[in-house]
């Protein structure tokens, strides 16, 4: 493999962990607070992509100055469907809640599906495409954005999880539910919000991608599973963990992807799987 | 019945609105299409030709069998572009609905998940949209396609650049795994390795793939003359979209399918100019048959008129009007309505149609007709470059790199 | 209901199924044909899901493994007849279900389900891939049958046989110390039973139905490939069947594959493209009022002092999982 070639596959893994990164924190944030497997994460994706494409389609729109816009609306629907479906079973056998929002995912895509239809969709701006080149490396705008508002987004979250009482309520209440509880904490309103600010990590990453790929009602699904395995890869514990764990799979997909298309799932699924056998807690994590 | 209610369903109900409900003097068809999921365009395509096709024949009269006229009718069910439900509603149409006749789906996938259904119900079925030799090599006598097979998708292009560049050497090809796109994949390079050039990179890539860039950077470490894509429009889509992005620019560029869908320049814009794309049909092509349409122009004109959202026609509703007509014609050969003998009728087949020669081989696909090549040109139009007896305009080549352009 | 009033009503059902082609057209009884395998499948989960606890999530590549194992059996050089290639690929199923289940059955939770998700992911694109053996995404056609009846008959006495075993299973030992797994695995090692020795055996029935199911299924739609055979739905379709029925229980999967055919059915003619919106919404109303299932409706054990199940039942039980 030549180093042009090796050169563009690092750089679009770097460029391609911002995206997973994003889509996995959100994730995270809510399994390892709620210990909520959250199948519908992908059905947030999507809808993000939605929003943002309406948007640059019938009122022109910027794509990326619509990214406030989707991760507000998503945050609102995430807040909602936590309070009035998932909390309802939030005590319930694991089985209840994985069951629950995979019936979750399923109802929102389709309706998506049935609105919308099954069409390709893309948002093309003026600058779909442009990109400058670093020797016979190519580097395009649309993906370097992506990576910069992922980058912000991130750092946004870890400091918000730091330094804001909100934030220090949520990572209590994921530690130990009954002393926050005895804080004063109100579990169902930091369960909502943590639920919420997945939901809209999730419309982020949603409206990133229409710029990226053609997409129609199942983009999110895959990146359910991605999702998945870098939670696992990376561990639960921290931000920094997810980041790392984003980039390490981002590298494998990419590398996978050149070398052995028809089979790339296969391989990363199976990497997943003696990953889980031989280190469940993950490469940077602790054990959940 | 539930009939009734069936026919409330919006989306079905104009198309349902050609089945009519007392079928005495009527012979009727069954097809499952893709009316929604991902080749729902496609789908749209084939209904849209197979409705127009059944409204010409019943506008002139409709097939004369014994002296008495009848009628003919399409009763539709949507498959979701899901191969699994195209059986069961084939099931459905054969023995609930009790249809006469079968005419396929959209997909060599489907296609092949009903042929044997077609088979097991001594049924024919005349399928327009399925190409893939896989569905004829396993010796079932009641199925039948009116298209050229997959392998030759992607022939004409190859032919076409070298034949306006003699220093051309080298070929990426990159295919859906599944059924049609891995003979169209196979097919072209193998061709390529007959004309002498050196296929540097093909491979297949899983179907639903939302994201080849870790494919195309290869492609692009070999450098190669021509890309060749074998998949549908969403991949032809991907592709080219990536493409630019990471700044792949060969000399030339061409998909299986999707340029030759209005949805490729739609959704691409400018980035759609050069791109080459197979295509079955174009009303450039000169052809003289017995139909009621006569000539590719002929019949380009009286679909627009009755479909005026129409600019060009994709061939997806040109040969699946063609399925209609090999129908209409081989009943009336036939002479009655008996299954196996209109399925011999069938296999005896050999006209001449707006859509090109029509016969059949031993297996069962129409390997007697000749595909074509079209391009996008910066104009925004498409035109037929290929063969050159027929071809509109003189291809464009090669393609500017995507970075020295507008 | 007494006992004797229970046997005699399933007599009667039973006798209703065994003379039910005569009665109904050839389209009907394939979807009759298609409750049975569903059972059939839900049975085989309720193994491992309903009366051991591990949520497995990727049964649907045993289901696979099944159907082509049957199919390259028949159309291959000895061309196998159709039940002893089924038995092989029920055998080869539980062979993979023993090894895979060694070392993933060690994961807990949603560990476990996702590392059953990936083998299926895994095993869907090596058939995908392997031209050689599987013919790639082309597939295989297996020799024609027409014979409706043969399917149905075949499932029928299938189902009727995973019954048995399920009975039979929740009184042995096995069906015992694997409900103590469900409720508290550390407690049941404690107690000296072989956890992993009873999971294995639990997730390698699970496997076996999955497979006869696929296998039939098989020779059923005659054409097979990986995008049709390995699909999620099928494990998905196999959850939710036993959820509605009552996982746990025996006659919980058939009832709840009988609940969910007849809801697909009638969804399908009547609201092709929102069928499965109108699934999602099903299985999140399920979860949320009725996640033990209907058969909490159906077997109303009254012992002593037990009053009748009521609907304020279902609200208290969402109640009791909600955090305030």
């Amino acid at each position: 493999m030549g180093g042009a070639e090796l050169g563009q596959i690092f750089v679009n893994a770097l460029l391609l962990s911002g995206i997973l990164a994003l889509v996995a924190l959100g994730f995270s944030l809510v399994w390892g607070i709620m210990n909520i497997v959250n199948l519908a994460h992908g059905a947030f994706i999507v809808l993000g992509a939605y929003i943002t494409f309406f948007l640059h389609e019938l009122l022109g729109v910027d794509p990326f100055l619509s990214i406030p816009i989707a991760m507000l609306a998503l945050f609102t629907l995430g807040w909602g469907i936590q309070l009035g479906l998932i909390n309802q079973v939030i005590r319930a056998p694991l089985l209840a809640t994985f069951l629950l929002t995979f019936g979750l995912e399923l109802l929102i895509v389709n309706l998506i599906n049935y609105f919308f239809k099954a069409d390709l969709r893309s948002v093309t701006t003026a600058y779909s495409g442009t990109g400058f080149t670093l020797g016979p490396v190519r580097v395009p705008y649309i993906r370097l954005g992506a990576l910069a508002v992922s980058l912000v987004l991130v750092a946004g979250l870890a400091w918000y999880l730091k330094m804001t009482r909100v934030g220090r309520a949520i990572r209590a209440t994921g530690m130990d539910l009954d002393a926050a509880r005895l804080t004063g904490v109100k579990v169902a309103t930091i369960y909502a919000a943590t639920f919420a600010i997945g939901a809209g990590m999730a419309g982020a990453a949603g409206s990133l991608l229409s710029m990226i790929v053609p997409f129609d009602p199942t983009l999110g699904g895959t990146y359910t599973q991605r999702a998945f395995a870098i939670c696992v890869l990376g561990g639960l514990g921290n931000v920094a963990n997810v980041v790392i764990g984003a980039a390490i799979f981002a590298f494998v997909d990419v590398f996978v992807g050149a070398r052995l298309p028809s089979l790339s799932r296969a391989v990363t699924f199976g990497i997943l799987v003696l990953l889980l056998i031989l280190r469940p807690q993950g490469i940077a994590g602790k054990t959940v | 019945m539930k009939r009734t209610a069936l026919l409330a369903l919006p989306a079905l109900a104009l198309v349902l609105g050609t089945f009519p409900a007392l079928a005495e003097d009527t012979i009727s068809f069954g097809a499952a299409v893709s009316l929604t999921g991902k080749t729902a365009k496609e789908g749209e395509y084939t209904r849209d030709g197979y409705n127009f096709a059944v409204e010409t024949v019943n506008a002139q009269g409709g097939i004369v069998l014994g002296g008495k006229k009848y009628k003919i009718a399409v009763k539709y069910y949507d498959d979701e572009s899901k191969s699994e439900s195209t059986a069961q509603l084939i099931e459905k149409l054969i023995n609930e609905d009790k249809v006469t006749f079968i005419l396929g789906p959209y997909g060599s996938a489907p296609s092949g998940t009903a042929a044997p259904i077609c088979e097991k119900y001594k049924i024919p079925m005349i399928e327009a949209n399925g190409s893939a030799e896989s569905i004829f090599s396993k010796g079932y006598k009641y199925t039948f396609a009116v298209l050229s097979p997959a392998k030759l998708y992607l022939k004409g292009l190859i032919d076409l650049v070298m034949s306006k560049d003699k220093s051309v050497r080298t070929v990426a090809v990159l295919g859906e795994n599944e059924p049609f796109s891995k003979e169209v994949a196979g097919g072209a390079a193998d061709y390529a390795r007959e004309r002498g050039l050196n296929v540097v990179y093909q491979e297949l890539y899983p179907s639903g793939t939302q994201d080849v860039s870790a494919l195309l950077t290869e492609i692009k470490g070999k450098n190669p003359d021509i890309v060749l894509g074998a998949g549908h429009l969403q991949d032809s889509l991907l592709i080219v979209k990536q493409a630019k992005d990471l700044g792949v620019s060969p000399k030339a560029m061409g998909f299986s399918v999707g340029p030759s869908s209005p949805e490729f320049r739609a959704n691409l814009k400018s980035n759609a100019d050069y791109i080459f794309g197979s295509t079955q049909w174009t009303e450039a092509l000169k052809y003289n048959g017995g139909d009621p349409w006569k000539t590719p122009k002929g019949y380009a004109v009286a679909f627009r008129a009755k479909n005026p959202k129409y600019g060009d026609i994709p061939y997806q509703v040109a040969e699946s009007s063609a399925a209609v007509i090999a129908f209409c014609r081989a009943i009336e050969n036939a002479g009655t309505l008996d299954p196996a003998k209109v399925r011999d009728a069938i296999a005896a087949l050999d006209i001449m149609t707006f859509y090109g020669q029509i016969k059949f081989d031993s297996r069962g696909i129409n390997t007697f007709k000749p595909m074509a090549i079209e391009q996008l040109q910066p104009d925004g139009h498409k035109y037929t470059v290929f063969p050159s007896s027929v071809a509109e305009k003189d291809a464009l080549y090669p393609m500017p790199a995507w970075d020295k352009r507008k | 209901m007494k006992r004797g009033t229970q046997v005699a009503a399933f007599a009667l059902l039973l006798a209703l199924l065994v003379v039910l082609p005569r009665f109904v057209s050839s389209y009907k009884l394939l979807t009759y044909t298609r409750f049975l395998i569903l059972a059939l499948m839900a049975q085989g989960w309720n193994f491992i899901g309903g009366y051991t606890g591990y949520a497995a999530f990727g049964n649907v590549a045993y289901f696979g493994i099944g159907a082509y194992t049957t199919g390259l059996l028949m159309i291959g050089k000895w061309h196998v007849p159709f039940f002893p290639a089924l038995a092989a690929g029920a055998l080869l199923s539980a062979l993979v279900a023993i090894l895979l289940g060694l070392p993933i059955l060690r994961l807990k939770g949603h560990y476990f389900a996702i590392a059953t998700l990936g083998v299926a992911e895994a095993l869907s694109q090596v058939a995908d891939t392997w031209d050689s053996v599987t013919d790639g995404s082309t597939g295989i056609d297996l020799p024609l049958k027409t014979e409706g009846e043969f399917f149905y008959y075949t499932a029928l006495a299938l189902v009727i046989g995973g019954l048995a075993l399920t009975w039979a299973f929740s009184r042995s030992k096995l069906g015992n110390g694997c409900v103590a797994i469900r409720e508290d695995q550390d407690a049941a090692r404690m107690l000296g039973i072989n956890t992993t020795f009873f999971k294995v055996i639990a997730y390698a029935l699970s496997a076996v139905f999955a497979a006869l199911a696929g296998g039939l299924t098989a020779y059923q739609n005659i054409h097979v490939t990986p995008g049709d055979f390995f699909r999620i739905d099928y494990t998905l379709q196999m959850i939710i069947a036993t959820i509605i029925g009552g996982a746990g229980t025996v006659l919980g999967p058939v009832l709840g594959a009988a609940v969910y055919q007849l809801l697909s059915t009638y969804v399908w003619s009547k609201f092709l493209e929102l069928h499965p919106t109108v699934l999602g919404l099903i299985i999140v109303l399920f979860i949320v009022f009725l996640p033990r299932g209907l058969m909490t409706v159906l077997a109303r054990k009254r012992q002593r002092g037990e009053r009748p199940f009521r609907m304020s039942d279902l609200l208290a039980n969402v109640r009791a999982h909600r955090v305030t």
